[in-house]
C-alpha cells in the first residue's frame, strides 16, 4: 500500500496548535447534552412510518373525543325509521357508488301492479313506495316454486299417495251443474304418470242419487274424457242433477303417481268449458280421505328486482294508523301557517294538510274514548318523517345506520372512545400493579423475589377461559367481568420487565453509593432505580394497550364485555355501552346483506391497532439503542 | 438436565392441580343450574348423590314442610332463609326429599377421587343434560385438534420462509412488503380478518363453504371447509413467525462467526445453512410451542364464526347466560389448562434441547 495516497504531505506552515496560551477545561461544551429522552426522541423521529403511524393514531384518539362530543346527536333514543340506511357520501355518490340507494332482490311482485306497456310489476306499494323505485333497473324473473300460494302459477301437479296400498279421494271445490241433456264430460290432461300394476286414478261423478261412481280411469298421458252420462243409469229420472269432481287413487306402491296439467268440465252445448282447474286450482283440490298428497311441479313466481331510494323512502310518507289528536294539535300549532287544512273533496271524513306540513293528510278519525274524563281521540294519519323529524334535506350517513337507526359513523367513534377508555384504565391499572409487584421482587431478590415469582407464574398460566368462566358464573356478562378478565393477569407483562430492570440496576455503584449515604429503600426505588429503567418500563406499558383493546372487543364480540344498554360512569362523563367489539357482533348478525355494518368498525379497529403498535415498536426501538434487527 | 426437567414437570403438575381446584371451588360455589326437564333433573340429582357431591335427608316435620313450601313459592318474601342455596326440595306431599350439597371440603375430596379412579368428571347439565363430561369432550377435541395442527403446520414453513426470504433481502422492496404485511396481520383482531374471510371468500365468490359442514357430509366440502378457518387462525401466527424469525436470522447474520465461516470460503448459502439458521432456531423453537397455545384459545372465536363444532364452541354454549353448564365449563378449561400447561413444560425443556449449549438448571 502506497503510504502517500492515504496521507496526503501537508505543508508544516499550515499547522498550528488549538490552542497555546489558554487553558480550555472549564469551557463550557458548546454543543448542548443530549439526555436519555432527547436521545430517544432523536431516534423515535429518525424512522418516518412510525412518525407517520403516531400521527395517524392521535388522530384517531383526539376524533374519538372530539366527534361524539360536538355531535347533537343523541345515541340513547331509536328511530326505527332510520334504520339500515346504506352509506351515502357526498361526492362519491355523483358516480353511482355510495348514493343511499340499495338495490333489492328477490321481491314478490304484486300481479295487480303489472304495467300492459312494459310488462313489469312492481312489489308490495306499503313495503317498498313506488316513487323511490327506480324504474330503469326494475327487472321481473321468473323462479320456481312448489308452495301453494296464488303467487305460484302455472306448472302441474301431482296426485298420490304417502303409503304403499291404500286409496285416497280428491275434490275439486264446489258443486257443479252440468245439463245432463248437453252430454257434459270431464277432461283430465295428463303430463306424466307412473303406475305399477293396480294402481289407478279414476274419475267419480255423482250417479243422480248422491252416490259416486267412477266414469273411467286414467290409463295413459294425454287428455282423456269422460262422459258424465255413463255414471248416470236413467238420465230421464234425473230432474235437477248435481255433481261434484272427485278423483279417487288407488296405489300399490307409494311412489306411484299421476301428474295433471288441468281438468276440464265441459258439454256439448258450449264450447267454453263450465270449468277449468290447472296450476294452483289443481293444488287446492281437497283430500277427503286417506293418505292422498298434492304438490305442485313447475310453478313458476315472479320476483322482481330494482335499486331502491333507501333514504327517500325512510324520509317519505308513511301511514300512521293510531296518531293522538293532541299530538297532531302540537304539530299543527308549532308549524303555524304551513299548515292550513285543505277540504278533501274525495274523504268528507278527513282533510289534506298544506305542503310543508309535517302531516300530510288526516284519513280518517276515530270515536273520542272518554278515559277519566278526559277525551282521547286518534286520528290516521299519513306523515311525512322528513318534516317530522326536522331533516331540512337528505342527510348524509357516510357509513349507513345501525339497526337502530342511528348514524354508523359517529356511532364507531363513541365506540372507539369506550374501548378506548377501557383499554387505557385497565392498562392503568396493569401498570400501577405490575410497577409495585415488579419493583418489590426485583429490589428485594432472595426469598421475597423467589415467592413472588412463583405466584405470578401460576397466575400467568391460568387460561384466560378459565377467569372468563369464574367471572361470569359470579357476576354475569358486564363491564366488571370484563375488567376483570384484563386484570387477573395482565399486569404480570410490566412486573416482569420491570423486575429485569431492577436487577439492572439494583447492583450498581450509584446505588450503593447512596445506599451508603443512609437512602431508604423506597429512595432507591423511586429517584434511583425507576427513572432509569422507566423507557423499558414505559414501552411495555404501551404495547399492553392495544392487547387489553384486542382482548375486551373480542369478549364483547363474543358478548362477555359490555353491550347495548350498558353504560358506566366515569366522573361527570357517561359512557355508552357501545364498544367497537359490541358493534362488530351487532353487524354479524347482517353480513350478507349489509356488510357496511361490518366494514367501518373493522376498518377503524385494525388501524387502531396497526398504528398502536407501528407506535409502540417505535417507542421501543427509541428507548432500546441495542435493539437491532427487528422493527 | 435430568433434575431440571422433574423439577419442571413436578411445577407443571403443581400449577395444573392448584388452577383446577381454585376453579372447582368457586364454580361449585357459585348458584347452580340443574338440568330444567323433570325427569332429567331427577336423574341428575341422583347421580349427584352417587357421586358423593349430596347427601338425602327427609323433612318430615309439617311446620318445616310448610315454611319450606311457603319460601320455595314466594323466594324473596322470606326474611329468615331455611332452604339452603344449591339443594333440590323435592315436594313429596306430607314430606320433603331435600338433596343436600356436602361441604365444599368434601365435595373436592369426592372430585379428585372420582376422577383419580373412575375418569369420572362429573356430567352436563344443561348443554347435553347427563351426559358425560369426557363423552361431550371427546367428540368435540378432534375437531379442534384438527383444526389447530392444519393450522400449525400452515403456519410454520410459510412463516419461516418470508422470515429467511425477508432476513436475506433486507431492506429490499421485498423486506419492506413483508414487513408492511406482518405488521398489518399482527394488529388485526381475528374474528375481522376472519369475518372478511368469509365475506369474502364464502359469500362473495362463493369459493368455500360459509361454515362449517355438519359431521354426516361427506366428499370434498370436508376439507375445503378448513381452508378458511385455518387461515383465519394462523394469520397472526404467521405473521409473528415470520417477524420473530426475520429479527433473529438477522442478528446471526451480522455475527462475527458468521462473517469467520465466510471467510474460511463457505458459500453464502452453506452459511446461512449450518450456522446462521441452526443459531437462530433457539429462540424460535420454544416460541412455536407457546404459540399452539395462542392458537388454541384463539380458535375459540374462529369456532364461534364458522360454526364448527369444536371445543370453543361448546364452551361458549355452556357460558350461555344464566344457562351455564358448570360442569362442562370445569372439563373444557381443565382440557385447555392442561394443554397449556405442557406446552409450556416442552417450551421450557426444548431450550436445552435445541441449543446444547445452554444446561438446564445447571449451576454456576
Amino acid at each position: 500500500m502506497d503510504y502517500k495516497d492515504t496521507n496526503p504531505e501537508v505543508d508544516k506552515s499550515k499547522l498550528q496548535f488549538v490552542q497555546r496560551d489558554e487553558k480550555i477545561f472549564d469551557k463550557k461544551f458548546e454543543t448542548k447534552p443530549v439526555g436519555y429522552f432527547k436521545d430517544a426522541m432523536i431516534r423515535f423521529v429518525k424512522n418516518k412510518t412510525n412518525v407517520v403511524a403516531t400521527v395517524i393514531l392521535f388522530t384517531l384518539i383526539t376524533l374519538s373525543i372530539l366527534i361524539p362530543t360536538f355531535t347533537s346527536k343523541n345515541y340513547t333514543t331509536l328511530e326505527p325509521r332510520m334504520a339500515f340506511l346504506p352509506p351515502r357520501v357526498p361526492v362519491i355518490e355523483n358516480f353511482g357508488m355510495l348514493d343511499g340507494t340499495v338495490y333489492v332482490e328477490n321481491q314478490q311482485i304484486v300481479t295487480s301492479t303489472i304495467d300492459p306497456d312494459t310488462g313489469l310489476g312492481i312489489p308490495d306499494p306499503t313495503r317498498y313506495p313506488t316513487d323511490y323505485i327506480n324504474m330503469d333497473t326494475l327487472v321481473n324473473y321468473d323462479i320456481a316454486c312448489s308452495e301453494v300460494s296464488e303467487n305460484c302459477s302455472g306448472g302441474e301437479v301431482n296426485f298420490a299417495n304417502r303409503e304403499a296400498d291404500s286409496a285416497s279421494t280428491f275434490k275439486a271445490p264446489g258443486n257443479f251443474f252440468p245439463a245432463l241433456a248437453d252430454l257434459p264430460f270431464v277432461t283430465v290432461d295428463v303430463s306424466e304418470l307412473q303406475l305399477s300394476g293396480g294402481s289407478t286414478l279414476s274419475v267419480l261423478v255423482n250417479d243422480g242419487s248422491g252416490n259416486y261412481v267412477s266414469i273411467g280411469d286414467v290409463t295413459d298421458v294425454g287428455e282423456q274424457s269422460f262422459n258424465i252420462i255413463d255414471a248416470v243409469a236413467n238420465p230421464d229420472d234425473v230432474f235437477f242433477y248435481s255433481t261434484e269432481l272427485r278423483f279417487l287413487f288407488e296405489n300399490s306402491d307409494p311412489s306411484d303417481y299421476v301428474r295433471l296439467n288441468a281438468i276440464e268440465l265441459s258439454s256439448n252445448a258450449s264450447t267454453d268449458p263450465l270449468y277449468v282447474a290447472s296450476g294452483y286450482d289443481l293444488a287446492t283440490f281437497e283430500t277427503l280421505d286417506g293418505t292422498g298428497r298434492l304438490s305442485r311441479f313447475g310453478a313458476t313466481i315472479t320476483m322482481s328486482s330494482f335499486e331502491f331510494d333507501a333514504y327517500g323512502a325512510a324520509l317519505g310518507d308513511y301511514r300512521i294508523d293510531t296518531f293522538s289528536k293532541a299530538e297532531y294539535e302540537e304539530i299543527v300549532q308549532s308549524h303555524g301557517d304551513s299548515c292550513s287544512v285543505i277540504n278533501n273533496p274525495d274523504n268528507p271524513e278527513g282533510w289534506y294538510l298544506s305542503e310543508g306540513c309535517p302531516v300530510r293528510e288526516v284519513v280518517s278519525t276515530s270515536e273520542p274514548v272518554v278515559v277519566d274524563g278526559v277525551e282521547y281521540t286518534s286520528y290516521e294519519v299519513i306523515m311525512n318523517y322528513g318534516l317530522y323529524a326536522g331533516y331540512d334535506e337528505v342527510p348524509y350517513y357516510l357509513a349507513g345506520t345501525t339497526n337502530t337507526g342511528r348514524d354508523l359513523f359517529n356511532l364507531a367513534w363513541v365506540a372507539l372512545r369506550t374501548s378506548l377508555l377501557i383499554g387505557v384504565s385497565a392498562a392503568l391499572v396493569n401498570i400501577t400493579i405490575g410497577i409495585i409487584y415488579g419493583a418489590i421482587s426485583g429490589y428485594y431478590g432472595g426469598k421475597i423475589d423467589i415467592l413472588m415469582e412463583r405466584f405470578s407464574e401460576i397466575i400467568a398460566r391460568i387460561p384466560f377461559l378459565v377467569v372468563l368462566a369464574i367471572a361470569v358464573a359470579y357476576i354475569g356478562p358486564g363491564i366488571t367481568t370484563l375488567f376483570i378478565v384484563l386484570i387477573v393477569s395482565g399486569w404480570i407483562g410490566v412486573a416482569s420487565v420491570t423486575r429485569t430492570q431492577f436487577y439492572r440496576y439494583k447492583g450498581r455503584e450509584y446505588v450503593l453509593a447512596s445506599r451508603t449515604l443512609g437512602a431508604k429503600d423506597s429512595r432507591l426505588i423511586f429517584r434511583h432505580i425507576l427513572p432509569n429503567g422507566v423507557g423499558t418500563i414505559i414501552t411495555a406499558s404501551i404495547l399492553s394497550i392495544p392487547l387489553v383493546i384486542f382482548t375486551e372487543s373480542t369478549l364483547s364480540y363474543l358478548g362477555f364485555g359490555i353491550g347495548h344498554g350498558q353504560s358506566f360512569n366515569l366522573g361527570p362523563i357517561e359512557f355508552s355501552g357501545v364498544s367497537i367489539g359490541v358493534l362488530l357482533a351487532d353487524g354479524r348478525a347482517e353480513i350478507i346483506s349489509r356488510p357496511y355494518l361490518t366494514i367501518w368498525p373493522a376498518v377503524i379497529i385494525s388501524i387502531l391497532m396497526i398504528t398502536f403498535n407501528l407506535f409502540g415498536n417505535a417507542l421501543r426501538d427509541a428507548f432500546n439503542p441495542s435493539l437491532r434487527g427487528s422493527e | 438436565m435430568l433434575r431440571y426437567t422433574m423439577i419442571r414437570t413436578v411445577w407443571v403438575f403443581i400449577i395444573l392441580i392448584t388452577i383446577l381446584s381454585i376453579n372447582f371451588i368457586l364454580l361449585k360455589n357459585a348458584p347452580e343450574y340443574p338440568p330444567t326437564i323433570e325427569e332429567q333433573r331427577e336423574i341428575y340429582y341422583a347421580r349427584q348423590v352417587s357421586d358423593g357431591y349430596m347427601t338425602i335427608e327427609l323433612e318430615r316435620d309439617p311446620e318445616m314442610v310448610e315454611t319450606i313450601r311457603q319460601e320455595l313459592r314466594n323466594p324473596a318474601e322470606s326474611d329468615e332463609y331455611t332452604i339452603i342455596r344449591n339443594a333440590w326440595y323435592r315436594d313429596e306431599g306430607d314430606q320433603f326429599r331435600i338433596y343436600k350439597p356436602v361441604p365444599l371440603i368434601n365435595q373436592y375430596f369426592n372430585w379428585v377421587r372420582n376422577i383419580v379412579t373412575e375418569w369420572n368428571w362429573g356430567v352436563s347439565t344443561r348443554v347435553q343434560a347427563n351426559v358425560p363430561v369426557y363423552d361431550i369432550l371427546l367428540s368435540r377435541i378432534p375437531v379442534t385438534f384438527q383444526l389447530n395442527i392444519v393450522a400449525l403446520f400452515f403456519y410454520i414453513p410459510i412463516g419461516f420462509a418470508l422470515g429467511i426470504l425477508a432476513a436475506l433481502r433486507k431492506n429490499s422492496f421485498l423486506d419492506n412488503f413483508i414487513s408492511v404485511a406482518v405488521m398489518i396481520l399482527i394488529s388485526l383482531p381475528s374474528f375481522v380478518t376472519m369475518t372478511f374471510l368469509v365475506l369474502v371468500f364464502g359469500y362473495g365468490l362463493g369459493w368455500l363453504p360459509v361454515q362449517f359442514p355438519p359431521a354426516d357430509v361427506t366428499g370434498t366440502i370436508r376439507y375445503t371447509a378448513f381452508i378458511l378457518p385455518v387461515l383465519g387462525l394462523s394469520f397472526g401466527a404467521l405473521a409473528s413467525l415470520t417477524r420473530t424469525s426475520r429479527a433473529e436470522l438477522s442478528e446471526v447474520l451480522t455475527s462475527e462467526f458468521l462473517l469467520l465461516a465466510r471467510t474460511k470460503g463457505l458459500t453464502q448459502t452453506q452459511a446461512v445453512l449450518r450456522h446462521a439458521m441452526r443459531n437462530s432456531m433457539v429462540p424460535l423453537v420454544p416460541g412455536i410451542i407457546a404459540s399452539f397455545v395462542g392458537l388454541l384459545s384463539g380458535s375459540v372465536i374462529i369456532e364461534v364464526i364458522y360454526s364448527i363444532p369444536g371445543t370453543g364452541r361448546i364452551f361458549i354454549r355452556a357460558m350461555t347466560q344464566n344457562n351455564y353448564d358448570f360442569n362442562l365449563i370445569l372439563g373444557i378449561t381443565a382440557f385447555y389448562t392442561i394443554i397449556s400447561l405442557f406446552a409450556i413444560l416442552l417450551v421450557d425443556l426444548s431450550y436445552g434441547l435445541v441449543d446444547p449449549r445452554i444446561r438446564m438448571g445447571a449451576r454456576k
